[in-house]
């Protein structure tokens, strides 16, 4: 008898110990989108191998859709999840800041006309005009946010509003086209390279995170100044610095999904470029189970999340909910998810887990 | 002593902005009152003719190319004050412009619609006012025709039956079975009067010649738009092999997910490839992709509604009455001579077939 | 004059502040842009255009006195717009009907968003971000094309028209024509004064300052701060319903892409008008004169000729960007004062 009871206490122990890993929301979430998608119609998990117009083999199928824009959400959350760390609080502005960005690149390239026959630079010199000018818009962020000491989303919804605008007037309204062939190389397939290129820009900043992580102090200052900005001022840590620095590095996220985004249409629509997609990077933190109210993180969590997230939205797609209702069905999840995080439903939840127990005890 | 030092920098600073807003403010004022001098003084001695523009957005090329044509021909050289509004695709946004155009109390409004009804009460406002009111590209739906001066614009039903008519020619002229033929429609924006035409003539043409019209989608006339359209479209019917886009920029974004899903734009529709027809044809990379038979249709939308606008605009101040109703001359281009011209309603049109030379035409 | 600055509230400064900013920028357009502005008709139309953004900042003001934040009003005024275009003009509703569903659905947003801020303690950002998310999705359910309205009843009513006395103006073919407004600027006129009495003289009213400003004191006073909190949001999305419905009445149809961006509109109002973000300090005639202000300087900005649309969001967002650092250094010297005492 009374081994009995100790396993099962030490099941229940493990079993806990699996849900209270950070990872475990994200991944029962794909689980479920999986196993949802499965029962309903197998075909969602095909991968077909085709043909582009140059000629050059790619996939293609709903599981290279996910990779291919969850990656952009991807590089987002890594930014937004050291921003929700150090501030509490996220940065709104992201997808305004995409049209911005991209927007730079495009005038970089094409200089005064708009519809060049041949690049006036290298794409990488606009990249690299793009992330300063992106990390500028995050440093404004972060001076309203660490020096004026003003709520982040509040702060943001100013480039928030200003944005598109911003990335009109700098093409002058106009609708730039680049038909040189290379450019559409990073949203869409090197030739040869059967899986999207976003994929691979992901991984990149995903390494250089991680290492940037493990071999400096930023994700422990990070964390330090999210949970007491006071005690870690008290421990020689800069809270104004690190929260302005989060800002910039999301800033810099952001040039990079900018970079794709105007390289998959090869011109930009400054009213439509990646809108909502602040939406979703929030969105791919808190699935990522880490507090929105900043503190602790784990970019592993939000990463998944991201992609996660995807999932959530190619499944909607290929049930024909049309692009504009999206947000109505993402707002529920995002409340389910929050409600689910809240600390009195914690509680209250965790009582009735012990009651149970109790009685399975008894 | 220090706290008490920052406590007056801190005073200080506060009271600098404030000051500093309140000189701004100052200075703009006093700056502006010389400003109302030299244009009252202007006033008195030219004659000029103002010109409210309420235009509906900038969403397209076509669009762009339109704001344009009215910046270009309503010059300060030429006498005229042109004042643009723009109403970002709201209606409420363009009455609120109307008005303010009847406060400024204008010569002339012009008004680019961005749907059809709801205008009857702020034109009989500009008709009270006595101003005339020139509505250009979308009509109007009102109950008294006499709220406005004359419209000028496109013949969208035309255009749209001069598509279907060029199909039904190169069908014949290739020797495809008419029921073959697998067409989907990415329409533009539902309500707008170029949809309206476009769509009908589709329709009208796919009832007559027995066409298989698979879907009807509406793809806003943007790029962005049209390419998930066209996405969802071939995944969900693999047997497309035409493409009638309602304007260009959805054709681009049509094009865009053809390629990107393994398969070829293109003329040959029996061998697999899809046929992209398309409207608008008013800049030099639709010109290209027309000659590189990416668009192998293009029936022409002109947006130089400029010069037409003057033309009536001289007419009223002579004291004329210009006619009610009158369209802009459009043309229509395709790949190749395969259809070399057409009739609809008893005219005869001819295709302009695209060349190096007809791109220099273009910007 | 400098010592009587030093000794107003906050209150009053930042309401000072404005109201001076607006007059001098309304002189201003009548120096620089001439008799346009000078006619009353051109103010009465800034008013017509502007009474459903009224309403909403008002309710935006209530949330941010008291600490919290409402981003949802904008797709709640979108689809209550939206559902009453559908029920009059498919449905074949009646007025009152319109009217009891505008009302029901900013009730039905104030009821869940203020329980999750209030009870469940969650970000009011983030539940208000998801409110908004979900408003503009379900716009476009109910209906994804824009559609004038023609309902007989609603178009008579729609064209309602108060006349100002005295205020009208010859046009130039000599012809009399009267100045007005439209129903919904009453109805924005009669909330801005309810308000203006709750908040000043009413019991709920100082609560919604008292937990804005502390809530731990708050509590201390026996305030239940939970259920203002989820008053003052109940209230908030309430206003946002009837604030839908003239904004309806006023362009006259549904379109899900009604009424974008008016949440930033309604917050910019709230904060030039010299409502504090941290809560706590707010007033209602502030906000409508920060309303006056964010439309008069874009009427500025586009008869000036700076035609292109994008400069109305860079403008407001530079002057709320202003009027943000104006007051965090009020606060800083608050929070110097306090330190020194």
């Amino acid at each position: 008898m009374g081994n009995t009871d100790v396993k099962k206490t030490k099941d229940a122990g493990f079993l806990s110990k699996i849900v209270h890993q950070q990872l475990f929301i994200p991944i029962a979430a794909l689980l479920i989108l999986a196993v949802f998608n499965l029962i309903a119609d197998p075909s969602f998990f095909k991968i077909t191998m085709g043909v582009s117009s140059t000629g050059d083999p790619v996939l293609s199928g709903y599981l290279i859709t996910i990779l291919d824009y969850g990656s952009e959400l991807a590089i987002l959350a890594i930014g937004m999840t050291l921003v929700t760390a150090a501030s509490g609080g996220q940065d709104i502005s992201v997808g305004a800041a995409i049209a911005i960005a991209g927007s730079v690149i495009l005038r970089v390239l094409c200089g005064t006309n708009s519809r060049p026959d041949e690049l006036q630079t290298s794409v990488f010199v606009a990249f690299i005009v793009a992330c300063l000018v992106a990390m500028l818009f995050g440093a404004f962020n972060g001076i309203l946010v660490a020096h004026f000491k003003i709520q982040p989303m509040v702060a943001t919804l100013i480039l928030y509003t200003a944005g598109r605008s911003i990335a009109a007037w700098i093409n002058n309204n106009e609708l730039p086209i680049i038909s040189e062939p290379s450019f559409s190389y990073y949203g869409g397939f090197i030739p040869g390279i059967p899986i999207p290129t976003p994929f691979f820009i992901a991984i990149i900043c995903v390494i250089i995170i991680a290492l940037v992580l493990k071999f400096t102090n930023l994700g422990l200052y990070t964390q330090a100044v999210g949970i007491n900005e006071k005690s870690s001022r008290l421990n020689g840590i800069n809270p104004v610095f690190i929260k302005f620095l989060s800002f910039v590095i999301l800033g810099l996220c952001v040039a990079v999904v900018g970079l794709i985004k105007v390289s998959r249409f090869s011109t930009i629509n400054y009213s439509v470029i990646a809108k909502d997609i602040e939406m979703d990077a929030i969105l791919a933190v808190a699935l990522g189970g880490n507090a929105l109210s900043g503190g602790k993180f784990n970019m592993a969590a939000s990463i998944l999340g991201a992609y996660v997230i995807q999932f959530l939205t190619t499944t909607l797609y290929k049930f024909d909910v049309q692009s504009d209702a999206l947000p109505a069905y993402k707002a529920v999840v995002v409340i389910i998810l929050v409600v689910l995080s809240a600390p009195s439903v914690r509680a209250k939840l965790s009582q009735l887990g012990k009651k149970r127990h109790v009685k399975e005890v008894a | 002593m220090g706290n008490k030092m920052n406590k007056l920098t801190n005073k200080k600073r506060l009271v600098s902005i404030i000051l500093a807003g309140v000189l701004l403010l100052g200075g703009c004022g006093a700056k502006e009152v010389s400003n109302t001098e030299d244009t009252v003084a202007e006033d008195q001695f030219s004659e000029e003719i103002v010109i409210g523009f309420s235009q509906l957005g900038a969403e397209s090329d076509w669009r762009t190319a339109n704001t344009q044509s009215m910046k270009d021909t309503f010059t300060s050289d030429k006498g005229y004050r042109l004042i643009v509004e723009d109403g970002q695709q709201q209606q409420s946004n363009q009455i609120m412009a109307i008005r303010k155009f009847i406060q400024q109390e204008v010569d002339y409004i012009v008004l680019a619609p961005v749907t059809e009804t709801g205008w009857d009460t702020v034109l009989q406002e500009a008709k009270d006012a006595g101003i005339p009111v020139i509505i250009v590209d979308r009509q109007v739906d009102v109950s008294d025709e006499s709220l406005f001066t004359c419209w000028i614009g496109s013949d969208f039903s035309l255009e749209g039956k001069k598509a279907a008519e060029w199909l039904h020619q190169f069908a014949v002229a290739k020797d495809i079975p008419e029921s073959d033929i697998h067409i989907a429609n990415i329409q533009g924006t539902i309500g707008a009067s170029a949809q309206i035409g476009r769509t009908e003539g589709l329709q009208e043409g796919a009832k007559k010649y027995g066409w298989d019209l698979l879907a009807e989608v509406p793809g806003e006339f943007t790029q962005a738009k049209g390419k998930e359209v066209m996405e969802s479209l071939l995944k969900e019917y693999p047997q497309i092999n035409v493409v009638y886009c309602e304007n260009d920029n959805e054709a681009l974004g049509a094009i865009e997910a053809i390629e990107s899903a393994g398969k070829t734009v293109g003329s040959d529709i029996l061998q697999g490839e899809i046929m992209v027809m398309s409207f608008d044809a008013v800049t030099k990379n639709i010109m290209r992709c027309i000659m590189r038979n990416k668009i192998t249709f293009d029936a022409g939308c002109n947006p130089h509604h400029g010069p037409r606008v003057e033309a009536q605009i001289q007419l009223l101040e002579a004291g004329k009455v210009p006619d009610m109703f009158s369209y802009v001359e459009e043309r229509i281009y395709s790949y190749d001579a395969t259809v070399p011209s057409l009739e609809v309603d008893n005219n005869s049109y001819s295709v302009t077939v695209v060349t190096s030379k007809t791109l220099e035409e273009f910007k | 004059m400098m010592k009587k600055i030093k000794n107003m509230s906050d209150t009053n400064m930042l309401l000072t502040i404005t109201i001076v900013i607006f007059f001098a920028m309304y002189i201003g357009a009548i120096l620089f842009l001439g008799e346009g502005f000078l006619k009353p008709q051109t103010f009465l139309s800034i008013l017509n255009a502007n009474a459903a953004l009224i309403i909403t900042s008002c309710g935006m003001s209530i949330v941010m006195i008291t600490g919290g934040i409402d981003i949802s009003v904008g797709g709640v005024v979108a689809l209550v717009s939206m559902c009453s275009a559908v029920y009059l003009d498919q449905k074949g509703g009646s007025i009152g009907g319109a009217i009891l569903i505008s009302l029901a659905i900013g009730l039905a947003f104030g009821i869940v968003q203020g329980y999750l801020v209030a009870y469940l303690d969650i970000q009011p950002f983030i539940v208000s971000l998801a409110g908004m998310f979900f408003a503009r999705g379900m716009t476009t359910i109910v209906n994804n094309k824009p559609f004038n309205v023609a309902n007989e009843a609603f178009v008579k009513l729609k064209d309602t028209r108060v006349i100002v006395p005295g205020l009208g103006s010859y046009n130039r073919l000599g012809k009399y024509i009267d100045a007005y407004v439209e129903i919904g600027v009453v109805v924005a006129l009669i909330i801005v004064v309810l308000l203006f009495v709750l908040l000043r003289w009413g019991k709920l009213g100082r609560h919604f300052y008292a937990v804005g400003g502390n809530q731990q004191s708050a509590l201390m006073l026996g305030i239940n701060v939970k259920r203002t909190k989820f008053l003052s949001h109940l209230l908030c999305s309430l206003l946002a319903g009837i604030g839908g419905f003239v904004y309806f009445l006023h362009v006259g149809s549904g379109s899900p892409s009604h009424a974008m961006g008016m949440e930033m509109n309604a917050i910019a109002s709230s904060i030039i008008g010299g409502t504090m973000l941290t809560g706590g300090v707010g007033n209602i005639i502030g906000t409508l004169f920060g309303v006056l202000s964010l439309s008069t300087i874009q009427n500025i900005v586009s008869s000036a000729g700076f035609d292109e649309a994008w400069w109305t969001g860079i403008t407001i967002a530079a002057m709320l960007c202003l009027f943000l650092v104006i007051q965090s250094v009020v606060m800083a010297r608050k929070k110097k004062a306090l330190a020194k005492q």
